[in-house]
């Protein structure tokens, strides 16, 4: 168990580390941070602690020798279950006790609802012997969480996607996500960014259309979508008078928009809303966090050679020659995040992290009571004999226990 | 409502103070006194975090004053089951402190009530934070316990039973908080999945929840190794936590990651 605990404590030191250095930047990133001891950060692999060498064989290491910890264990533990209770009835006095303190000790145990067996040398008292295979199910549950927890980690194929609604998006495996609709507000004008999704695989088979919102996923085959975040995209149509085309430009950078490269428009961005002073003066709010409350459009006209800057509005319409600008309401989008996994992974996830709940309760609260009681005294036997102990110390010397 | 929360301070105050005063003087009566005051600064922080999530509409836990709260209601909770359940008297003198200093922390804090953002609204969150209070309260107890077994160990003609229970009692705190921290940790990775899907990042408060998880880890193993308890183990209940403390609050406010939500 030392090397074990020598290998737990190392794993904290490095955790300790990877938690104080920022991790995954670029190497620039520690050259400024660090100056000049960056360079030993890179080689040690500090920049990455946890995907490093050094925490993986760690890591690895633990997993060996809690495999073989927990292996001697369990032989042991299976071999002393056998004529357990006899065996523990064979047990010296550990304490002497009078008749009286005797029926107390009794009287005590009873009241613990231990149940009784009748041997020779005495009565043994006990209870939840199953708990004596707690710490194996704790250890079991730990290593396959590491197994099974490092496979959810790296298998996973992982993809990060814009779309607007009604367009789809198309996997590299054929598989593809149709974004039916989204809004950034719900209709109380709460932040609720959410969309209805749609996902066909390559063979045909079609989840429904579903709500997609942050904690919400659409999970299919195999397959999540997330709702990952937001976005909000100019949206501006261009007439063409003379042939009556025309045509929607969603816009998410600075664009020009022209036939002829000269004259046109140059969209520049657009901000969520605005001020106006008294002298009608407008200052730009350059950030918000739900919906565009009064969505502007930051453009230059370009006519002749010259150029005009101006605030453009939803509704606005700029003519230049043959073409008809129209400033529309913008358009809102959806960030998604794909991620595709062997859905039994998660599974086997899940269950050792259940494994793992359920051999700690075992290992603490059905803790197994195992008390030889004889005609002059008693002995108390188990993997924890502790709290026995205490409490038939304290019946001894007060008459009562309150452990 | 700021009203109650400042009273149960101030009341947490006052019976730290007494308390003291009467474990040092050997007051039985002021200790009484204390225990009087400490129950009903307990019962106006109940009421307290009632009112505030009826007001909130959600269980009041969102944020740092919130969290901060709730935590040292754990300590007063988990001080008045070991009062009465078992009779720990000695633990007052120590545990009545702690629960005003978090309380203190969380007086720090800013007190308005804000809408959940979206990350947080999970069926999740009750789990993962609630097991968290109860974890770190228990790792607090923990810490008294090993404090009051210190200072017993060093009187003359100890009470070896006594001590022998306040070592078990602090071992089966930490039993305690090491299950709650586990499912913290689980459930912690399981809503991650459910909101950015991965279910671990090694985002700083990750670390610092492992971090802490291996140090009780280490305590569990060394209590058993070779049966060693008594003060050393006090001594680990005690120098862990300040690791739980920073793993509170620490992280959040001197390391930046996913979990700074303020
Ligand atoms: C992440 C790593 C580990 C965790 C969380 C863990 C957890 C635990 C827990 C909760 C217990 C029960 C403690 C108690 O009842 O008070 C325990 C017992 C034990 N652990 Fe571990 N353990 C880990 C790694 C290891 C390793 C690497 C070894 C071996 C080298 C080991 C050997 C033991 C032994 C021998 C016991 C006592 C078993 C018994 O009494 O039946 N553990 N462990």
């Amino acid at each position: 168990m030392r090397f074990g605990i020598i290998l737990l404590l190392l794993i904290a030191a490095v955790s300790v580390v990877g938690s104080l250095i920022p991790q995954g930047n670029e190497p620039a990133y520690y050259a400024k941070i660090y100056g000049s001891g960056h360079p030993w950060i890179l080689l040690l692999g500090l920049d990455n602690v946890f995907k490093g060498w050094v925490f993986i064989a760690l890591t690895v290491l633990l997993s060996l020798n809690l495999t073989l910890c927990s292996v001697v264990r369990i032989r042991k533990t299976v071999s002393e279950g056998k004529d357990l209770l006899e065996n523990v009835s064979r047990l010296p006095d550990a304490g002497s006790a009078t008749p009286e303190e005797i029926g107390k000790i009794k009287q005590h145990l009873k009241s613990k609802r231990c149940r009784e067996k009748q041997f020779d040398c005495g009565t043994v008292y006990y209870k939840n012997l199953l708990g004596r295979y707690g710490t194996f199910v704790t250890h079991l549950a730990i290593l396959l969480t590491v197994v099974f927890g490092a496979l959810a980690l790296s298998l996973p194929i992982v993809t990060d996607q814009t779309c607007y609604p009604g367009n789809s998006i198309t996997m590299k495996d054929g598989t593809e996500i149709y974004v039916d609709s989204f809004s950034i507000e719900d209709e109380e004008g709460n932040l609720n960014y959410n969309s209805f999704v749609q996902l066909t695989l390559s063979d045909g088979r079609q989840s429904e259309i579903q709500q997609i919102r942050v904690n919400y996923p659409l999970s299919f085959r195999g397959y999540k979508v997330y709702q990952q975040t937001y976005g909000t995209a100019g949206s501006v149509e261009v007439v063409n008078a003379r042939t009556g085309g025309q045509d929607v430009f969603i816009l998410e950078e600075s664009a020009f928009l022209s036939t002829d490269g000269m004259n046109g428009i140059f969209y520049r961005d657009l901000y969520p809303g605005f001020v106006k002073d008294g002298n009608g003066n407008y200052t730009l709010i350059t950030s918000t966090s739900g919906s565009y409350p009064d969505p502007v459009y930051d453009i230059a006209i370009m006519s002749e050679g010259e150029q005009t800057d101006v605030l453009a509005f939803p509704g606005d319409e700029i003519t230049l020659g043959d073409f008809k600008y129209v400033f529309n309401d913008p358009v809102e989008y959806p960030g998604l995040r794909i991620k595709h996994t062997p859905n039994l992974v998660n599974v086997l996830l899940l269950i050792s992290f259940v494994l793992l709940t359920a051999g700690l309760y075992m290992t603490f609260f059905t803790v197994p009571s195992l008390v030889k009681v004889s005609g002059t005294g008693y002995a108390v036997a188990g993997p924890k004999p502790e709290a026995d102990r205490i409490e038939i110390e304290m019946i001894l010397k007060n008459g009562e226990t309150n452990l | 409502m700021n009203a109650l929360f400042f009273g149960s301070l101030i009341l947490l105050f006052a019976a730290s103070a007494l308390q003291m005063i009467g474990s040092v003087f050997k007051k039985e009566k002021l200790s009484k006194i204390a225990w009087i005051v400490f129950l009903t600064a307990f019962a106006a922080l109940s009421v307290f975090i009632v009112i505030r999530g009826f007001s909130a509409k959600r269980v009041p836990l969102a944020n740092q004053f919130e969290f901060a709260t709730a935590f040292a209601w754990g300590i007063c909770l988990m001080l008045a089951v070991l009062r009465l359940r078992y009779k720990a008297d000695w633990i007052s003198a120590v545990a009545i402190p702690a629960a005003f200093i978090v309380l203190s922390y969380a007086a720090l804090q800013p007190k308005e009530i804000t809408d959940l953002m979206p990350a947080l609204k999970s069926s999740w969150f009750v789990f993962h934070i609630g097991s968290a209070v109860f974890s770190y309260s228990a790792f607090i107890i923990a810490g008294c316990v090993g404090l009051r077994y210190i200072l017993a160990s060093k009187k003359e003609n100890a009470d070896e039973l006594k001590l022998h229970r306040m070592d078990y009692m602090s071992y089966r705190m930490i039993a305690f908080g090491f299950l709650m921290l586990t499912i913290t940790i689980l459930t912690g990775a399981l809503w991650a999945e459910q909101a950015w899907s991965s279910f671990w990042t090694w985002d700083p408060k990750e670390v610092w929840a492992l971090i802490t998880w291996i140090i009780y880890a280490v305590y569990l193993h060394l209590r058993l190794r070779s049966k060693k308890s008594g003060i050393k183990m006090a001594w680990f209940a005690l120098i862990a936590v300040p690791v739980v403390l920073f793993t509170f609050a620490g992280v959040n406010t001197l390391i930046p990651g996913l979990h700074s939500y303020g």
